[in-house]
Order: C-alpha cells, then structure tokens, then sequence
C-alpha cells in the first residue's frame, strides 16, 4: 500500500510534481501512465527517499519508507537499470545489496535463478545488454521478498520474451496480494498488465482509475461506413452529438452514434451500405485523449 | 522463505508474506561495504601498487645511497644515524603512496555516482548516514592494513641492502616503530578524508584534482606566498602535519600527537561537510 497525500516537487521554478493525492493498493497491478516530463520517475524516487518532496508526503505501508526497520523487505524497487556500479560482477551487486539486510547467499541464488541470470552472474555488469541490465534490476528489487514493488519501466529493453515473462512475473506477484507500482510508456502493455491505472500529465493526475473505465470513458466509439452515398449519409448523421470524418471518398468515420443506429438510419432512406464496422477504443487512444492537453514536449510538424 | 515462482498464483487468495527475519542493520551495512570495496577490480590493483611503490622506492632508495657512501661513512656510522637512515629510507615511499590511496578514497564514493549504483545503495539504506560511516570503516581498516604491510614490505627491502654494508635496525627499535604507526596512520586517516571529498563533489575527476592539489601543490603555494601568516599556517596543512607523523625532524613546530590532532581535524571536516551534503541531497 502507498499513500502520496499532497506530494510535492518543485525544482527551482519548475514544478515536477504538483500536490498528488494517490493510494496505490495491494492485490493488483497499478499502472504509472503520462508522457516524459510528466513526473513519474520523480515520484518514485520519493516514495523510497531518494528525492525529498517539497511539500506533502507519501508513505509505504502507514511508514514513510526510512522509518521501516527492513526497507528492503518493505518495498522493492527498480527504479533506474542503470543503478548498478559497472565494475562489479551481478553476483557480487546482489550480495552487497543483500547484506545490509543481512539476506543470506541462498535468497541470492533464487533470485539470480528466478530472473534467469545464472549463466552472467559472475560477469561484470558493465558488458550487460540492457535486458540484462533490467533482469538484474528486478533481481535485486526481489531480493528482500517485498509485500509492495516500484518498477520503472521494467521492459524496457527486453527482447519479446522477456516482456512476456516480466507481465506473467508482475501479474502473479499482484495474485499473491503484493502491492505492484508500475510505470511504463508503453500504453498497449498497460492494457495487458495493470488493473488500474494513475495517468500524470504535467505533474498532475488527470485520471484514476480502473483499466476499463479510461477506455470506455475517454473515447466514443467509433464506427466506420463505407457507403456510395456517403455525402448523403454524412447530411443525415450531422447533429450535435455526432462527428462525422471523411477520410477518402465514400468512407466515414463516425463518432457519437452506434453502428445499429446507423444502419437503421441507412435502410429508412434507402441508402446501400458497403461496410459497417465498429472500431474498438484501444488504451492507445485513450491515453492519446487524455494527455492530449498535458505533453510537454509536442511534435508539431506531426499533428 | 517462500520462493517468488513466475507461473501465476491462485489469484487474490494468498497474503502477502515474506520471511521478514532479518533487518538492516550497521553490521550489515559494514558487510556490504566490504563486499562492495573486494568485488572491484581496481581496489585490489590500487592496494597492489601502494605495496609495490613502497617497497620498491625504499630499494632504489637504498642503492642509490650506498653507492653515493664512502667505506669510511659506513664502517663506524652510530646507531642512531643507522636508525635514521632506514626510517628515512622506508618511509620515502608514501610521497607516492599517499597519491594511491587518495584517489581509492576518492572513488570509493565518486564510483556510485559515476555508474548511478549509490541509488541502489541508498534505497537499501535509506537513512544513508550509516552508509557513509561503513564505507569509512572499512576504506580506514583495509588501508591501514596494507599501508602497515607496505611499510614493512619497505623496511624488508631497505634492510636487506643496508646489512651489506653493516648498517641496521631492529624493527622494534621505538623509533621505526613509531614512524611505522605515523606513516600507517596518515595514510588510511588520508583515505577517509578523500572519501570525504568524493562524497561531497560526487565527481571523481573532480574530487581527484582537489585531494591531489590539496597534497601536493597547495604546500609549495603556501610556502611561496612572503607573509608570516603563510609560514605559520604550513604545519597546519594536511600533508605536511601527516607526513611529520612519520618523519624524524626535531625542528617540527608541532608535536607527535598535536600533528595526529591536524590530521584528524582534517578528517573530521571533510566528513562532516560529507555527512550534512549526503543526508540532505537528493541522490
């Protein structure tokens, strides 16, 4: 369980995280969603202490995370693949880190087998791919058992494969009752992971909420016509609530009624029909919808 | 301890559980340092060059010197004189030496930064002070160690030359003793306060250039500078309060342990400036 209540982080004059209020529960996979710059990584770092927030505060598991006794056993995180000194062999990393919780060699092992590292455990970490680099990362979060995990951007970097195995990994440890904090930016593997979803723009939350409830909320849905009369279709459709797109000739689409009603609408005045099809909203196009006011850096030339 | 198996669970059904026997503590974090500072390649090369370099300048030391002696300056030299010039022999060495550990002591933390690693060890320790108490620890131990070793690796060496020609030292002898000790003690007293450095600067590049600029150019600066608070100020000075630790010079302006106060002061500041900047930065 993590709590922000206020959660605050200004850098000079640059607000990076602007008074977040959020509970992160157990049982489930909570998705960290926004665009780069919107904050996310900062307020990860916050919630194990490594940034001090200007204002408010989060705590994990009713404690902020110092106060813990055996932070390591509280939360694990893999914040940065990056965060591991070059010159040492995985192995080694993985012990050090254990033995300040005094986790002994055979929790070092299983987690060097569970991440599937046996085979470079006892290379340095500097020749490590950035898949590599991830597993070891998820590795070291595992090594203290935590009832609460922060990944940023865990598959970032892995081969298909291991994305698969982080989502089936990330999933279970959810069905276990752990507590699973995951950002990624990769909006379609959000759809298949997280259960809920904190969208950030800006340094804001601009939703919370279940998976299904952004997608169904944030985009209408969509049908496309095919028609010979399409302009004549399009005259009728026109109203308040309807939007109609005319990408080429004879084919519309159409966003605020239901393809039944289209097609109904169609038979009354007789007009023929070569394609109804409804699009289905994809977390992609929500996601798009809701941060569309909220990227901090836009590609113009592109929109 | 229940193993984290990837296949998934019963969903929604167990609790989280771990076998939450252990906890952190200083002994553990002292043990990770030691982990941390055996694992990396260049620790040991460093400790392997402060042995060499000191054992190998006391030999060259001690060739050049018996060629440059007449048989009358060696036959009937006295005790002490032979005292004296072993102690000075064995101790040349730590000029060089000094420079070694420095920049070990410098990137013991600079590293962390360097490679992004001290987020890892910060968020295992996130109370962070005993992190930097443990890394001391253990730099000041296992420096300590292998200076001694160096020291009596240099001892060894200008002996062995000298008892040629008839001159030696017990190395018992209160005088190699004592100059043992200092050399042994400025050195890995050096360390911390390097540790201290990379720490605060968070650069190795940088935390380099000052520990060897504040060893080896800021003497000769204060000393050209003509006003008598300059002069005053020189046995103040780092290098020059720790190499009277180990050297034998009765003109000294400050006593044995007063020198060993200078050094500690030394430390002591930059650990503090460590310290404040540590707990209150964000790593």
């Amino acid at each position: 369980m993590i709590t922000a209540a206020g959660l605050t982080k200004r850098y000079g004059a640059k607000t990076a995280v602007d008074g977040l209020d959020f509970t992160v529960h157990p049982g489930r996979v909570t998705g960290f969603l926004g665009p780069n710059g919107a904050g996310k990584s900062t307020t990860m770092r916050m919630i194990v202490g490594l940034d001090r927030p200007t204002a408010g505060s989060v705590t994990v598991n009713g404690k902020p995370y110092a106060h813990h006794r055996a932070p390591l056993h509280e939360v694990g995180a893999l914040l940065d693949a990056k965060a591991i000194h070059t010159g040492r062999t995985a192995e080694n990393h993985l012990r050090a880190m254990a033995a300040t919780h005094g986790i002994g060699e055979r929790r070092v092992r299983e987690v060097i087998e569970l991440t599937g590292l046996e085979s470079v455990a006892r290379k340095r970490v500097g020749g490590f791919s950035l898949g590599m680099g991830q597993r070891l990362g998820i590795a070291a979060a595992l090594l203290g058992d935590p009832a609460t995990l922060l990944l940023d951007e865990p598959v970032n970097g892995l081969d298909p494969e291991g994305v698969q195995w982080v989502r089936r990994l990330v999933r279970s440890l959810a069905a276990e009752g752990r507590t699973i904090f995951l950002s990624s930016h990769l909006m379609s593997e959000m759809a298949l992971t997280a259960d809920h979803l904190i969208v950030l723009g800006k340094g804001r939350i601009i939703t919370d909420a279940p998976v299904a409830d952004v997608i169904a909320g944030n985009t209408g849905t969509r049908v496309r016509v095919r028609s010979p009369h399409a302009s004549q279709l399009a005259d009728l459709l026109a109203g308040a609530e309807v939007s109609v797109m005319r990408s080429e000739a004879g084919l519309l689409e159409i966003t605020g009624v239901e393809a039944s009603g289209i097609g109904d609408l169609a038979a009354e005045h007789a007009l023929a029909i070569h394609e109804l099809t409804t699009l289905n909203a994809s977390l992609e196009e929500a996601y798009m919808a809701l941060t569309a006011d909220a990227v901090e850096y836009r590609t113009e030339a592109l929109r | 301890m229940t193993t984290i198996t990837p296949t998934p669970a019963a969903a929604g059904t167990a609790q989280p559980r771990s076998a939450r026997t252990t906890t952190l503590g200083f002994g553990g974090v002292l043990r990770s340092e030691w982990i941390k500072l055996r694992s990396l390649r260049s620790t040991g090369w460093s400790y392997l060059l402060v042995i060499v370099l000191a054992a190998g300048m006391s030999l060259l030391l001690a060739l050049t010197s018996l060629s440059g002696f007449g048989d009358e300056i060696t036959a009937g030299m006295p005790a002490e004189a032979q005292t004296d010039l072993i102690v000075r022999t064995m101790t040349v060495g730590v000029g060089l030496t000094q420079l070694v550990v420095a920049v070990l002591g410098v990137l013991v933390m600079s590293g962390e930064y360097r490679t992004g690693m001290i987020r890892s060890t910060l968020t295992a320790v996130p109370r962070r002070l005993p992190t930097l108490a443990a890394k001391a620890i253990v730099l000041f131990l296992v420096t300590f160690l292998v200076a001694a070793l160096s020291l009596v690796g240099a001892f060894a060496a200008s002996s062995i030359v000298y008892a040629g020609e008839g001159i030696s030292a017990s190395v018992a002898d209160p005088d190699v003793l004592a100059a043992m000790l200092g050399a042994t003690l400025y050195l890995a007293l050096l360390a911390v306060f390097s540790l201290g450095v990379g720490t605060m600067v968070r650069s190795s590049a940088g935390g380099i250039a000052i520990v060897v600029a504040l060893v080896l150019v800021v003497p000769t600066l204060v000393q050209v500078i003509p006003a008598d608070w300059a002069q005053d100020a020189v046995p103040y000075l780092l290098s020059a309060a720790g190499t009277d630790l180990f050297a034998m010079d009765p003109d000294d302006a400050l006593e044995w342990w007063q020198n060993l106060l200078v050094v500690l002061g030394w430390v002591g500041a930059s650990g503090a400036g460590a310290a404040v900047l540590l707990a209150r930065r964000d790593a």
